[in-house]
């Protein structure tokens, strides 16, 4: 595994650990849209950008 | 919902999705490669939507829209914590895509064989799929089946939605193997997401915006909007359905079998890239949707009537919630004919080519031709037949295809993984995930696959070291994918 691999591997590990902590802790009783709702999607919009840059020189 | 109306779109949709398996035929199919690769020459664009509609089942408007019924947001959390880990296809997409090309590999099973050196590997793995895919499919079939008989009110009898599901995945596959399942696949899912998100918003529209709608949500089932909530989404339940999940990428064959075909490194991106893209869409749809039965229908005595109760209700104009309905029903045939093909081809290479001598590609492809249909009318017996083990596979199969994901893992990073390894976690990680689901019991509260996980990886781990690995093989697998990547990315 080469080491700018390794680097965003442990970003999406935290964004993962985030995603199964926050919303059982501190968003347990924020019932709006703006608590695990956002949470969730604010997490994924943020791998979706890692993905984008884990590949962006692929094929060049 | 009228009947004329269902079966004229129906009809439609049957006769522009056979123009478009036809309009894909080109050139002659006459290897596995072509057949079920796609000669490796997939462009980025149709695979990232038929990945996407590979992946994207009758489950989502149907299941995940009930689970968020039950449970809330938490469906949402499983369903993005699934999404986030696709994340793995950077990482093990261009080691499949490079080693796929070099060595030639036509399934996943087939590169475990080989990397592990032992053809007994590549027969197992296949068979293990095979073994909770089949009855998964099923499963999808029956979904079909239920779904026409729902919203007809019993006028299409539910063996004819199985039949009319059956008939098309077989020819949808047919007709030329891979670049018709892909090509119907790609038109497939952009008629799922187009036409579930027009109809949510425009339910959003009519319940006062997403002000309005949040704000009701907010009053009226507050309990929705957070875990455990009302308690469906306990942690360890939350654990148990999103680490199969999780890895999902890996775990299923019809997927990972797709990270071989793209024409190069580019399209490769493309696909990953566009297919988080609909993930996170129809995911947000499918629970929104779930959200919105929650508040009209507060009182239903099952999740799954959520959608069809909100197809035929006075929200969705009756010509949307029949193209809606068409589209969970491609949504449910554009996974089963992926499967189907894929299974072929896991029978035709890695059981029938490793277990009969000398077979030749041309052979090992009439025989996976030959397969499809049987694997077909396999599925639509199980699906009528209604059995419990079915069910308890079909449910399982996530769990019980997880097993093989140490193996895998291996294939790419370990260099002192082995057959013996591969062979016990596999076969003693797949009977513990049945017994646990036969049997009903969660040791310490945590579900099937957790434990799957947990006793396939230790075994692969500790049966490895205790055998003697294909040391030449796996230094120069591992060397040239280490090689080429420094290359290309």
């Amino acid at each position: 595994m080469a080491s700018s691999e390794r680097k965003w591997a442990l970003v999406i590990l935290i964004t993962v650990l985030l995603a199964y902590i926050l919303p059982y802790t501190i968003f347990t009783n924020v019932s709006a849209w703006y608590g695990s709702f956002l949470l969730w999607t604010g997490l994924t919009i943020v791998i979706i950008g890692v993905n984008y840059f884990i590949t962006k020189d692929w094929g060049k | 919902m009228t009947t004329t109306y269902v079966w004229s779109a129906i009809v439609i949709y049957i006769i522009l999705a056979l123009f478009i398996a036809f309009l894909s035929r080109r050139g002659k199919q006459t290897t596995m490669d072509s057949y079920f690769l796609g000669n490796r020459k997939l462009n980025g664009f149709v695979s990232a939507l038929s990945y996407s509609a590979t992946t994207y089942s009758a489950f989502m408007l149907v299941g995940l829209a009930g689970l968020t019924y039950n449970g809330g947001v938490g469906a949402l959390g499983f369903e993005l914590i699934y999404l986030i880990g696709v994340s793995l296809v950077a990482f093990f997409g261009p080691r499949f895509w490079l080693a796929g090309k070099k060595y030639g590999y036509v399934t996943p099973s087939e590169m475990l064989g080989d990397r592990y050196q032992n053809k007994l590997v590549a027969v197992v793995v296949s068979l293990s799929s095979c073994l909770f895919l089949i009855p998964y499919s099923a499963v999808q079939l029956s979904g079909v089946g239920y779904l026409l008989q729902g919203v007809t009110n019993n006028a299409i009898p539910f063996t004819t939605g199985v039949v009319i599901a059956t008939l098309l995945a077989i020819v949808y596959s047919y007709i030329a193997g891979i670049r018709s399942v892909a090509w119907t696949d790609a038109l497939q899912a952009l008629f799922m997401v187009i036409t579930s998100t027009i109809v949510v918003l425009i339910i959003i529209n009519r319940l006062g915006g997403f002000d309005g709608f949040f704000h009701t949500l907010e009053t009226e089932r507050s309990e929705l909007l957070t875990v455990p909530g009302n308690g469906y989404f306990s942690f360890t339940t939350f654990l148990g359905l999103t680490i199969p999940w999780f890895f999902f990428s890996l775990s299923n064959p019809q997927v990972s079998q797709r990270l071989f075909m793209p024409a190069s490194l580019k399209s490769l991106r493309t696909m990953l890239m566009g297919f988080l893209g609909f993930g996170l869409i129809y995911t947000l749809v499918s629970v929104i949707w779930g959200f919105t039965a929650s508040l009209q229908f507060p009182d239903l005595s099952n999740a799954d009537l959520a959608t069809p109760t909100l197809l035929s209700s006075d929200l969705v104009p009756p010509v949307l919630g029949v193209i809606v309905m068409v589209g969970i029903m491609a949504a449910a045939i554009s996974t089963i004919d992926s499967i189907l093909l894929t299974l072929s081809s896991l029978f035709a290479r890695d059981v029938y080519g490793n277990v009969k001598k000398n077979t030749s590609d041309q052979m090992q492809l009439r025989i996976g031709k030959l397969v499809i249909p049987v694997i077909a009318v396999l599925a639509f017996l199980f699906a009528q037949m209604e059995l419990n083990l079915i069910a308890v596979l079909s449910v399982s199969s996530s769990a019980g295809l997880l097993v093989v994901v140490p193996a895998i893992i291996g294939t790419f990073f370990w260099s002192k993984g082995t057959a013996a390894g591969v062979l016990t976690s596999v076969i003693a990680g797949s009977f513990l995930v049945i017994m646990l689901e036969v049997s009903q019991t969660t040791p310490f509260g945590l579900a099937s696959g957790i434990w799957g996980l947990l006793i396939s990886s230790l075994l692969f781990l500790i049966v490895s070291l205790l055998t003697k690995a294909p040391k030449k093989k796996a230094h120069e697998f591992l060397g040239y994918i280490k090689n080429e990547l420094r290359k290309k990315t």
